[in-house]
């Protein structure tokens, strides 16, 4: 539909849907899921009987190596704009593109949206505002936050100049809400694996989930995936970095800790910070620097964090008056940093934000973690790999000097670099042509329609 | 007493005399040729160098005190080599400051105040200082009246209130001083005039090359007597800068702009002149009001608050006209050694696993890492103290307040031993010493 509408008659149609609860827009597409076969009158039935997949192609050992044969997947799907992570910046980038009137597929790997922010526990939203209070980060990431307003307990700090605390329950059912009113096909439990590539041209990508290895072709991919996944495996040129991985978690009944009787003692580290549950606290963690793309490091790193959470649990509970307090829950997704950074047509630098280089291209402008410095403007080359063609990359891989790389993995930057990618690749989509030719005037323009703060 | 005041003026020595109209006419000309340099309206960073830099009292206790050579005493060196000719022809002809004291005592005697005729303590300064100088420590150097000039213009990023009171402090004393005891100061206390003299007397005794015949009245006696008083005074300007030096720059070192000679010396050797405090880009260069004691009073020190010592600035130690402050080349700014950032985990909020990298974010030279610690499972700051120049970069960056979690701390060794790798004589001190 969006196609055949002019992009101010498509926005003024979204908008209306979002009174309608997504009912008008939602694209009806055939679910693999909705075909349970007869009913047996029981709670389980038979979907198909003693089926042999038909794609098999095992790996096989030859010459004491494991080897893949060729194989042909099935097309799960074929979209204009398909985005791959379904965190701040993948969600955002999601919006954006189908804002734009673009068609949109998003896969996640995990079952929920919001990525490290609801996943990963990390409530607190800083980044959002630079020195002397001004917020930079608008459009479609302020449109989340002013939602979780509007409900109940869902975020609290919410006041200019501060940094909010969000409540990952709130977060999932909003980007829920946010992503059927757009109309945005989504495919959870979805990891994407693979990219399909002609010479330098990405076409699609591969998926891995239940129901097997699939395609989804796309004109153009956003690589929203945090570790660069979907960019690395096109043979864009990346950085390969480490960082921190730690591991968030929850503890509760803050709110019944017996201040006479704690009076007396130090009070217990990692306290962590308050939640828009009373009486919960979410516990950051840093964690040893460490390479966030070994799997037996993260293996490593989720079993020491995990133990030393338990027993530091147990401590803060031996401490006079904390007895009640407990721990709600360790974040189902472990704290990785940094992992992959592209290496960009541009890249962000240290030197532009003391500077306050402005940006011909500019497609957003990020905030400070500590509101110590100034705005920073992000060129729409920091989103475009130099080499491969048809891949934005948006959130925290985007193409950034080490020392930025803590600016621009903060929740509201991924936001906007998620915005910006979105309505790159949506312009792409539709005018045909590679991420790095696009019209980046008609991007900007677009962007200040869907209320982004380019500076 | 002085043999100058006892003596008559001779045929070439004319005392200070009521200007005349030319004189007035040329010290005004020097005097908004100096405010122009110093406000600075004449183009080049190093401009306002030049009006402290005209005293040669300054040039040679500074060349004394810091045994280091420095292109700008030539300025000052210059004008001493004119006054041996002619008797205070710069007081004369050229100081902005005596034509304002001048100006207050007219009024001051207008007023009905009369000159005194007290004893003359401007050679005693001279020689104690100079005194002082040869261990180190020149005592006097603070009562240059050009330095004392050079200070009121502090028209810094910053002019708040105190700010302005101190500049204007020291220059309105002078100008008060001149006011209820006209004369006072340019006759009996300038310690830059009375070195002009000493200087006039001493080419003068029998014996020196410049003696002229018109000076003959400059006897064997006054020769004896001027020795004497030389030595006296010398004497006991050694024997104060060694006393104090027991204790001087030991007790509180407070935090020095890049280039700063051993804080011992450093006292001493700056002038007060301000010039520091007003060329600083960052505005982090402030007047001492305590820190470092009394004999720091007024000197410059960093506070670190809004801002940081940029990284190649030279500028602070380009406008410093005795060498205190010594100058260092661009390049070599990442070695030049302010302090030493220190950081106090209990305040940092890495320690309660906040997600803050702002010091090592914002540390121009790499010296900060963040170090996981398996004991405490969490991250603690490291300070590399070969690569930390104190720039302060990370206290500014840092956000906790009141307190910051990492601060500059001055260090103990002294700063121009990382200075002296830039010279050959520096080379020298680090050679190591074989058997």
């Amino acid at each position: 539909m969006g196609e055949r509408m002019n992009r101010r008659a498509c926005l003024r149609v979204l908008g209306l849907s979002g009174l309608t609860a997504g009912l008008s827009t939602v694209r009806t597409r055939p679910c693999p899921a909705q075909s349970v076969g007869e009913s047996s009158g029981f709670q389980s039935s038979v979907i198909a009987s003693g089926q042999v997949r038909a794609n098999r192609a095992n790996p096989t050992i030859l010459d004491g190596k494991v080897i893949q044969p060729r194989r042909e997947l099935p097309i799960l799907d074929q979209t204009d704009v398909l985005v791959v992570g379904g965190g701040p910046a993948g969600v955002v980038a999601a919006i954006a593109a189908r804002r734009a009137g673009a068609r949109v597929t998003l896969v996640e790997r995990y079952g929920h949206f919001g990525g490290l922010w609801t996943g990963g526990l990390v409530l607190l939203v800083i980044g959002h505002i630079v020195k002397g209070g001004k917020q930079v980060c608008q459009g479609i990431g302020e449109e989340i936050m002013s939602r979780l307003d509007k409900l109940d307990g869902a975020i609290i700090n919410r006041r200019p100049g501060t940094n909010p605390t969000a409540d990952a329950e709130a977060v999932k059912y909003v980007m829920v809400e946010m992503i059927e009113e757009a109309g945005v096909n989504v495919f959870l439990h979805c990891w994407g694996v693979d990219t399909i590539v002609t010479g330098n041209r990405v076409q699609g990508a591969v998926f891995e989930s239940k129901s097997g290895r699939q395609a989804i072709l796309a004109r153009t991919v956003i690589d929203a995936t945090g570790d660069g996944d979907i960019f690395a495996a096109a043979g864009a040129a990346f950085e390969h970095r480490s960082h921190n991985v730690g591991l968030v978690s929850r503890i509760g009944n803050l709110d019944r800790v017996d201040s006479t009787k704690a009076a007396g003692s130090p009070k217990p580290r990692r306290l962590g910070s308050p939640t828009p549950v009373r009486g919960v606290n979410w516990v950051n963690m840093r964690g040893p620097e460490v390479d966030g793309l070994d799997v037996a490091t993260l293996t490593r790193m989720e079993m020491n964090h995990r133990k030393f959470i338990w027993r530091n649990m147990q401590k803060t509970r031996q401490a006079p008056g904390y007895e009640h307090t407990y721990l709600v829950e360790t974040a189902p997704q472990l704290g990785v940093r940094i992992t992959r950074v592209l290496r960009g047509l541009k890249t962000i630098t240290l030197a532009d934000l003391k500077a306050g280089t402005r940006f011909p291209d500019v497609v957003g402008v990020g905030g400070s973690d500590s509101g110590n410095h100034g705005p920073w403007q992000i060129p729409y080359g920091s989103l475009v790999p130099a080499k491969v063609e048809n891949v934005l990359a948006a959130g925290r891989c985007v193409s950034a000097e080490i020392r930025m790389a803590d600016l621009v993995r903060l929740i509201p930057n991924c936001f906007v670099t998620g915005h910006a990618a979105g309505v790159a690749g949506a312009v792409a989509a539709r005018d045909r042509c590679r991420p790095r030719d696009v019209d980046v005037a008609k991007v900007q323009r677009i962007l200040r329609q869907q209320e982004a703060y380019l500076g | 007493m002085s043999p100058n005041a006892k003596r008559r003026p001779s045929v070439d020595t004319p005392t200070l005399k009521v200007p005349t109209r030319a004189r007035i006419l040329v010290r005004g000309a020097c005097l908004v040729g100096a405010i122009l340099l110093l406000l600075p309206v004449v183009p080049g960073a190093s401009a306002p160098v030049v009006v402290p830099a005209l005293s040669p009292f300054v040039a040679i206790a500074a060349l004394l005190a810091t045994r280091t050579f420095h292109a700008v005493a030539l300025v000052g060196l210059a004008v001493g080599a004119v006054g041996l000719f002619r008797r205070r022809l710069f007081c004369r002809w050229v100081c902005p400051v005596g034509l304002c004291t001048d100006g207050a005592g007219r009024l001051g005697r207008r007023l009905g105040r009369r000159t005194v005729r007290g004893p003359k303590v401007g050679p005693w300064i001279v020689l104690l200082t100079f005194g002082g100088a040869c261990l180190g420590y020149p005592l006097g150097l603070w009562l240059d009246p050009l330095a004392i000039f050079t200070g009121l213009f502090q028209l810094g990023p910053d002019g708040g209130v105190t700010f302005v009171l101190l500049a204007v402090i020291p220059f309105l004393s002078l100008l008060l001083l001149s006011l209820f005891w006209p004369n006072l100061w340019c006759t009996r206390i300038c310690p830059l005039g009375a070195f002009q003299d000493l200087l006039f007397a001493w080419c003068r005794v029998p014996g020196s090359v410049l003696r002229r015949r018109g000076s003959e009245n400059q006897t064997r006696e006054t020769r004896r007597r001027l020795t004497r008083r030389t030595a006296l005074g010398m004497a006991i300007g050694a024997v104060v800068a060694w006393a104090t030096g027991l204790v001087r720059g030991k007790t509180s070192r407070p935090l020095r702009p890049p280039g700063a000679i051993d804080e011992s010396k450093f006292v001493g050797v700056c002038t007060r002149c301000g010039n520091c405090l007003r060329s600083c880009p960052s505005g982090i260069i402030k007047h001492d009001l305590g820190q470092g004691g009394w004999p720091s009073l007024w000197t410059p020190v960093l506070s670190f608050r809004d801002d940081y010592c940029r990284e190649g600035c030279t500028r602070c130690a380009e406008v410093c006209p005795s060498g205190a402050l010594e100058r260092f080349p661009r390049e070599g700014k990442a070695r030049v050694r302010i302090g030493l950032a220190q950081v106090d985990m209990d305040v940092c909020l890495l320690a309660e696993d906040r997600e803050c990298s702002a010091c090592a974010r914002w540390c121009p030279y790499g010296a900060i890492r963040y170090v996981f610690s398996e004991a405490q499972y969490t991250l603690v700051v490291e300070v590399d103290p070969d690569k930390c120049t104190g720039c302060g970069a990370c206290e500014t960056a840092c956000p906790t307040t009141p307190k910051k979690a990492i601060v500059v701390s001055p260090i103990a060794t002294p700063p121009n031993a990382q200075l002296g790798s830039f010279g050959a004589q520096g080379q020298a001190k680090r050679r190591p010493i074989l058997p």
